[in-house]
């Protein structure tokens, strides 16, 4: 938790110090009455102050008390490429067409997780893909129809 | 305007929605891995073709029904569906131990239904009163309100005030992003025309919350939940109903004061109820060992907070917990404003709300006694295929919203940030109420010094505004100062 601690610290200052930079550029106070960039400074200076406490509590907190993220076994590293699959999904997703890519990454997804047999797997992920389709795209009326195919 | 609001809530249509609702909401709160945050913010998106009060309460069905939905997998796999159950495993899964599932799950469902009831009572005696008085609020005590939800927000919803100042403050630097309402200056906008408008919220709580904890659930997600216990004799007893009917109330009245304070969600008014039984029981002892009082207390406890969380919401327009944020989310999107307003406007909405809440809360009584067992079938929805669904509803949640697959990519980069905040020990939480807070915050911060011609002396000149003051450094200096005095 310590390392995690600094990390989370560290970019959270940095994330302030990048809204500062940007803030101080924008049109100042007008007869009292603060400009566009004081509020995002005032938060930003107390993420940096409340970072400055995390990281000084870590660095006192006692070594019993911290205890290990798991960041790198093979649960997690299944996170990481769903992740990685989920993002392919969504770049695919406008270019290809709703039914096809959704139907592919959820026989994809479903086939991995449960090892379920092929005709099975591939009927829940059309059938559900079929659903969602007509629910948004004909009774919400969201425009479901984009992409090169369907 | 009675009539009105029995009308509007009687209507076939709002009935089947709020029962559709409950039913969703048990079964997505019964699912472990499942939260009502996310059932809310999955079920969201359908309500955009709606109007206002068919579309709230379905979502209010839904938040009901997952509160009470958590116990059924606490009492029967000793795994809480949702946080807010995870007191109820204490004694539930005692229950379930010595073959008495069925009865543990009656109780639970009449404690739920009461404090349910209870706090949609205080729902409808407080928040009138409440929206009169912020009548009298203007941008000062506005800001200030704003400022006490945050700093209580960021003290109690997580291990750490410092970590839940930095992602309060998250939240609150995501709403700067468009163009400011002030001056009409484009803010952290990076010449993209998808940020002029501002970040839209929907699309971050769906990743924070629902796609972030699918995320979590990946990571189990080879690991079987068996469900091996058959439900019977569900009705309670005369002897369990009397400790439920001295139980109940007092736990559902413990759970909506919890409800109101912004920021506490149901998981805490489990936890106070539980422990407030506890202490004033004559055999202490005896709780986590399998007790009547034991279900009923937390129970009625977390069903309380759903009523009490949405008094600051309708009222002030500052959320009770997460799903009163999204819930505000839901409103805006109809083109209303949560605030002392609504009720004076909107008089048949809010009273429909109230009205609804109560219906909501018969229906889950009703399914919960009824429907138990195919509640228990749900159980065995194996996550492997729930999970890629989850995954679809939030890619097609976060679209539907503005036809925007901008939007599609925000969700799934606040889902990722979420699953390594999470990891971080950080709740998510503050992120999505600083991002309602801060513009609040921010506008009438503004609108009270352009009064004042850049007074700050504003800030302090009426007593309402003194005691947010005063609140404030209670709740951010209390517990130093509690430590401090302990060590001496």
């Amino acid at each position: 938790m310590r390392k995690a601690n600094f990390i989370v610290s560290g970019t959270f200052t940095l994330f302030a110090i990048f809204i500062i930079a940007i803030s101080v550029g924008y049109p100042p106070s007008n007869h009292g009455v603060p400009g566009p960039g004081m509020f995002p400074i005032i938060i930003a200076s107390l993420i940096i102050l409340s970072a400055l406490t995390l990281f000084i509590f870590t660095l006192r907190m006692p070594k019993e008390m911290d205890s290990a993220i798991d960041l790198k076994s093979k649960n997690v590293l299944n996170v990481y490429i769903t992740m990685g699959g989920l993002v392919l999904y969504f770049v695919l997703l406008p270019l290809v067409g709703f039914v096809v890519t959704t139907s592919i990454m959820l026989i994809l997804f479903i086939k991995w997780f449960s090892k379920r047999a092929w005709w099975k797997t591939i009927l829940i992920s059309v059938l559900f893909t079929v659903a969602i389709y007509l629910l948004f795209g004909s009774v919400l009326n969201v425009p479901m129809n984009f992409g090169l195919l369907i | 305007m009675l009539l009105e609001v029995l009308n509007s809530v009687f209507s076939v249509q709002i009935f089947l929605f709020i029962i559709l609702g409950v039913f969703t909401g048990i079964c997505i709160g019964s699912l472990p891995g499942l939260t009502a945050t996310m059932g809310v913010a999955l079920v969201l998106p359908l309500t955009f073709g709606m109007e206002a009060t068919p579309g709230i309460l379905l979502l209010i069905g839904v938040y009901v029904g997952a509160i009470y939905g958590g116990s059924i997998s606490a009492i029967l796999l000793r795994t809480p569906g949702t946080p807010a159950a995870a007191a109820t495993v204490l004694d539930g899964y005692e229950f379930s131990k010595r073959g008495e599932s069925g009865r543990a799950m009656g109780i639970s469902t009449v404690s739920s239904f009461i404090g349910g009831v209870v706090s949609v009572l205080a729902l409808w005696l407080i928040s009138p009163q409440l929206a009169k008085l912020a009548l009298r609020f203007s941008a000062p005590e506005f800001f200030l309100l704003a400022v006490f939800g945050l700093s209580i927000i960021a003290s109690i919803s997580g291990n750490s005030l410092a970590k839940g100042v930095l992602c309060g403050g998250l939240g609150i630097s995501l709403s700067f992003i468009g163009i400011d309402g002030i001056t009409g200056y484009p803010r952290f906008t990076f010449n993209n025309i998808n940020l002029l408008s501002g970040m839209s919220f929907i699309p971050v709580m769906i990743g924070l919350f629902a796609m972030s904890q699918a995320f979590s659930t990946v990571e189990n997600i080879f690991t079987p939940d068996q469900v091996t216990q058959k439900i019977s004799k569900v009705w309670p007893s005369k002897k369990d109903w009397k400790i439920i009917l001295k139980t109940a109330p007092l736990s559902g009245a413990i759970g909506t004061m919890i409800g109101i304070v912004p920021g506490a969600g149901a998981e805490i008014g489990a936890f106070v109820s539980y422990s407030q039984a506890k202490r004033s029981s004559r055999h202490p002892e005896l709780f986590g060992t399998g007790i009547p009082e034991g279900i009923s207390a937390p129970e009625a406890g977390n069903n309380g907070v759903t009523g009490g969380a949405l008094i600051p919401m309708l009222t002030m327009g500052v959320p009770g917990d997460a799903v009163a944020a999204i819930l505000i989310g839901a409103l805006t999107v109809q083109g209303l404003q949560p605030g002392p307003l609504l009720f004076t406007e909107h008089t048949t909405l809010v009273y429909s709300i109230f009205l609804g809440m109560f219906v909501a809360n018969v229906t889950m009584l009703v399914l919960g006694l009824s429907s138990l067992k195919l509640f228990v079938k749900v159980l065995s929805v194996p996550k492997a295929i729930l999970t890629p669904m989850i995954f679809v509803l939030c890619v097609v949640g976060s679209y539907a919203i503005n036809t925007n697959f901008f939007d599609v990519g925000v969700m799934l980069f606040f889902g990722i940030l979420g699953y390594f905040l999470q990891k971080a020990d950080v709740s998510v939480s503050p992120a999505v109420l600083g991002l309602i807070l801060g513009p609040m915050a921010e506008s009438n911060f503004r609108r009270a010094l352009l009064m004042s011609e850049g007074s700050y002396s504003i800030f302090v000149a009426s007593p309402i505004a003194w005691v947010f003051v005063v609140l404030t450094l209670v709740t951010l200096l209390g517990p130093a100062v509690k430590e401090r005095l302990k060590k001496h």
